[in-house]
């Protein structure tokens, strides 16, 4: 006993133990559960095996095409937020620009309120100028959400990019237009596609903000998994809907470099 | 100080419009046919003007808020094929299926609901709470482009005016003095251009915020100042949900912030005395949650539970906001790691100190402004959160704000208190950022 005690002060005092309970705990609550979606996508409401859950997927229209609805919006607001974001970006980036960090501090701060209450608002809004609600609420309200997850990104890199780049491309006879396509697009690269992956993945899961802005008349993948998954007798099939978008997130972090954009999202939070 | 005119001027001007209509509110009642009375009567003025009716529908509700326009002179007025829209069914699996079947004939396990059945009991749910009768002034319009003309024509001349002397000065001068103003142009189309993004990206908030100082029930219907909800927020006479949805949130936000604090110190530590193979795994871990939208996040924690057949509600939405905020702890403790001694903790070791007294005494000085901004963190994403809240919160009537909201909004209607909370939230992140600018700026002096 009194061995067994004093090996085991020897191991709390190497310090790499000290991250077994959070290993454990990850495993737990993180790695158990995403195992799990996969399991109940494979079993009917008994718990047997079962590929009917994913027959069903393949022959149910709605939720196909709400999938490829979703990714094509999804799709359709990461490009207009980079379209509206990279611009801004760049102004704030430039280095006559005179208050950077105001200017970024004002576009994280709608983020601190509640951004279902702020789509509430928003909804209002276009009530009140008396615009019709739907597609186009919905991407403004997209975009309105996610617009400074691509803004930050973009103005960080192109913050840190070394000036004197730009400046030996001048001396070297490039124009603005040139020295802008070749020397600062290429180098802010990285930031664009945080941008994208920390503006797509969200927009292509959401549920809760198109519900409410377009009166749930648009019916996006987010909403329909959580139908389902909160219907008990449907779970399952709530489950294989939640893996085709956890594919779909898979291939988009695999294409972006994740390490970054959760990093970038750290600290815009 | 030109330019604070000049914005000063253009706001007061874009503000204009909004006088350009005057709304006056009534209530309404809804007959059990299905018609709507007025139960005040509108001044005579207003016959043969519009009249925009709000329905609500409480139960079940797919549509939450309808609205119709009618003349005036039609009442009294009745619900009619376009209220159609809002369906209510009195099964909750019907409205599962309802929704996505959205204006279909709804075909759920052989029972059939019709249309017509769901008008039916939509009547017996829904009440009409306003009746707005919008009237416009027209001549505002004139005022407001007469307004735009002159400050325009006086800008003009203003600038006219200041360069009268410029015809003296030599070629070579006139053309730096030209450069010089390309330069601020160009500078002023790329700041007005941040400021239209600022101005859009805060409009809805200024609703808000707006909004907080008048008692009317539905956001956008202004009814005159009064302070009346600030009062009821800070007395408690709000929503009985609201209080107890502030409530859980601070609490879940403080147990989640000092857990994950906690376990995401510790594990930082250990991190970082890794060997690199372990280590790369181990942050590899720590960034799944990152990455995993709340969606996914919060339905497999919601499965995880069902399977281990646990009750879902306070414990449950405490775990689960560990899981997101602790990575983020982690990766705010990290730097800090790297940044200190590394042979300062076995030093203390070495001089008799127990692991946990090194710990204390050694360690957590140095580590402690990464914890402190990493449990910041936690609070803000705790706050925020509102999807892994919403799938892992169970039925036991436990809400969040961000859930709070979500569920009002649903029924077709905001409490009006939470404009008022969250004005203030604006303000004070509006005062801490000020703050913490203006000291930043010092240091640098």
């Amino acid at each position: 006993m009194l061995f067994d005690m004093s090996k085991l002060v020897q191991i709390f005092s190497s310090r790499r133990t000290w991250a077994w309970p959070y290993v454990l705990f990850m495993v737990l609550f993180v790695v158990l559960p995403l195992i799990l979606v996969g399991v109940y996508a494979f079993t009917d409401i008994n718990g047997n095996f079962t590929i009917r859950n994913f027959a069903k997927f393949f022959t149910h229209s709605e939720a196909i095409q709400a999938f490829l609805y979703s990714v094509m919006i999804a799709v359709f607001n990461t490009v207009i937020c980079l379209l509206i974001g990279y611009p801004a970006a760049y102004i704030m980036a430039q280095e006559d620009f005179r208050t950077p960090k105001v200017m970024a501090m004002l576009f994280i701060l709608p983020m601190w309120i509640n951004f279902l209450l702020r789509t509430v608002a928003t909804v209002e809004l276009f009530n009140m100028c008396g615009l019709p609600l739907g597609e186009g609420a919905l991407l403004f309200g997209l975009c309105y959400d996610y617009l400074p997850f691509m803004i930050y990104p973009i103005y960080n890199t192109l913050q840190k990019m070394d000036n004197s780049l730009v400046e030996a491309a001048q001396d070297l006879g490039a124009n603005r237009w040139v020295c802008f396509w070749k020397i600062i697009v290429p180098l802010s690269m990285p930031g664009v596609y945080s941008g994208i992956v920390m503006v797509f993945m969200p927009t292509v899961s959401t549920f809760a903000i198109a519900e409410l802005l377009t009166h749930n008349n648009i019916k996006l993948f987010g909403s329909l998994i959580q139908d389902y998954i909160t219907t008990t007798d449907l779970l399952n099939y709530g489950a294989v809907l939640s893996l085709v978008l956890l594919i779909i997130i898979g291939l988009t972090s695999f294409f972006g470099d994740h390490d970054s954009a959760s990093g970038e999202k750290g600290g815009l939070v | 100080m030109r330019r604070l005119l000049v914005i000063g001027y253009l706001s007061l001007v874009i503000c204009l419009p909004i006088f350009a209509q005057s709304n006056l509110t009534y209530a309404l009642k809804v007959g059990t046919t299905g018609e709507v009375q007025l139960l005040q009567e509108f001044p005579e003025s207003y016959a043969g003007e519009k009249v925009n009716v709000k329905v609500q529908c409480t139960e079940y509700n797919v549509h939450g808020i309808d609205s119709l326009d009618f003349v005036f002179a039609d009442q009294p007025l009745a619900i009619t094929d376009k209220f159609d829209s809002i369906y209510s069914y009195t099964d909750a699996a019907d409205v599962q299926w309802a929704v996505w079947q959205n204006k279909k004939e709804i075909k759920n396990r052989g029972q059939k609901v019709l249309r017509d059945n769901a008008y039916k009991t939509f009547v017996e749910y829904v009440h009409a709470n306003t009746a707005v009768a919008k009237r416009s002034r027209g001549w505002i319009w004139w005022v407001f482009a007469g307004l735009l003309l002159l400050g325009t024509a006086a800008y003009g001349g203003y600038i006219v005016w200041s360069r009268r002397k410029e015809k003296e000065l030599s070629s070579v001068e006139q053309e730096t003095l030209r450069r010089k103003r390309m330069g601020n142009r160009r500078h002023y189309g790329s700041q007005l251009y941040l400021w239209l993004l600022l101005l859009v990206l805060y409009a809805p908030i200024a609703l808000i915020a707006v909004f907080s100082f008048t008692k009317s029930k539905i956001l956008g219907n202004w009814t005159g100042f009064s302070m009346d909800l600030y009062v009821n927020l800070f007395t408690g006479k709000a929503d009985a949900g609201l209080n107890s949805a502030i409530w859980y949130t601070v609490v879940i936000a403080l147990i989640a912030a000092v857990c994950s604090t906690l376990l995401g110190t510790l594990a930082a530590i250990g991190i970082y005395n890794m060997r690199a193979r372990s280590r790369k795994a181990v942050s590899l871990l720590n960034s799944v949650p990152m990455i995993n939208p709340d969606i996914i996040t919060g339905i497999s924690l919601f499965l995880l539970f069902v399977a281990l057949g646990m009750s879902q509600g306070l414990a449950t939405v405490c775990i689960a906001h560990v899981v997101f905020c602790t990575p983020y702890v982690v990766l705010s403790v990290l730097p800090r790691l790297s940044r200190m001694n590394p042979n300062t903790y076995e030093a203390a070791l070495d001089l008799g100190a127990t692991p946990a007294q090194a710990l204390r005494m050694v360690m957590l000085p140095e580590l402690w402004p990464g914890m402190l901004s990493g449990f910041i963190l936690a609070l803000t994403l705790s706050v925020d959160d509102f999807g892994v809240t919403f799938f892992t919160k169970g039925s036991g009537g436990l809400e969040t704000l961000s859930t709070f909201i979500y569920s009002d909004a649903r029924k077709g209607g905001l409490t009006p208190e939470l404009r008022p909370l969250f004005t203030i939230i604006l303000l004070v992140m509006l005062i801490a950022l000020i703050v913490i600018n203006i000291r930043n700026n010092k240091q640098k002096k």
